[in-house]
């Protein structure tokens, strides 16, 4: 086993881990770095790729990856402020307006 | 040494990951993610991917950071107490399926053979090749970027105005 495969199998580890996070937390804003947990998962994956391949796409595709993560924090946290300000709550258990 | 620095910077990762997940403040858990992020960009370099390394830390360590700890100082954190920690139910669920997942994509990647992926060489640093792609072939893309971040700076200053 080389090293790049440990480094595949360690982003595998660390987006399984985000996702676990976004599952078990309570809070809003601590799923939202799960997210980005998971998106460093995906970045780990992407330049162990293009460092088995010497080459420099999936280095462009790991920029835009960056660039998503920075739209989504922004409206991430506008919306947990906004329902925070609505219904004076954040956790992920009261959010259940769609289901009732 | 490669192999010192791997198991240094992964064990520092996951732990950092695993604290982030698991502590119950909130502030300690992006302190944590501030962690991780640290060690990321040491996985980048060690992967020979300085620009992205560079950016991870610009991006991440000092902008969504600072960010995160900008929108929690806003809340007020008496009132939410009780939305703080994790489903222990769903904990106690999800983490055989966690295990048994990563265990399996381990598997599959270990019996792949990399060694046989024909590579082209290319003796130019990294910041050059990556500058040089990304300015010609993926102009078009990196425009749209850009437009991606006007309309999510239109939406956040919508979704946090105040109504009348």
């Amino acid at each position: 086993m080389t090293l790049e495969k440990a480094y595949i199998i360690l982003g595998f580890l660390v987006f399984f881990l985000g996702l676990f996070g976004a599952i078990i937390r309570k809070n809003l804003i601590t799923i939202l770095i799960c997210t980005e947990i998971m998106l460093t998962g995906a970045n780990i994956i992407l330049i162990t790729v293009d460092s088995i391949l010497k080459g420099t796409d999936a280095q462009i595709m790991s920029l835009f990856v960056l660039t998503v993560a920075a739209a989504e924090v922004a409206i991430g946290l506008g919306l947990v402020m906004a329902i925070f300000r609505l219904k004076g709550y954040e956790g992920s258990s009261e959010i259940t307006h769609l289901r009732d | 040494m490669e192999l010192i620095v791997f198991i240094f910077l992964s064990v520092w990762l996951v732990l950092s990951v695993v604290g982030a997940i698991i502590v119950k403040n909130p502030v300690h858990s992006i302190l944590f993610f501030l962690s991780s992020v640290l060690a990321t960009a040491g996985v980048f370099f060690s992967l020979g991917a300085e620009l992205i390394a560079g950016l991870q830390l610009i991006i991440y360590a000092v902008a969504i950071v600072v960010f995160y700890v900008l929108v929690i100082t806003t809340i007020p954190w008496e009132k939410i107490k009780k939305f703080e920690g994790i489903y222990l139910g769903e904990f106690l669920v999800g983490l055989p399926f966690i295990i048994i997942s990563v265990i399996f994509i381990a598997l599959l990647i270990n019996k792949y053979d990399i060694s046989s992926i024909p590579v082209k060489v290319e003796i130019t640093d990294n910041v050059t090749r990556v500058g040089k792609t990304l300015f010609t072939y993926y102009l078009f893309p990196f425009e749209v970027a850009s437009v991606i971040l006007l309309i999510a700076m239109i939406g956040a200053i919508l979704l946090g105005r105040k109504e009348e």
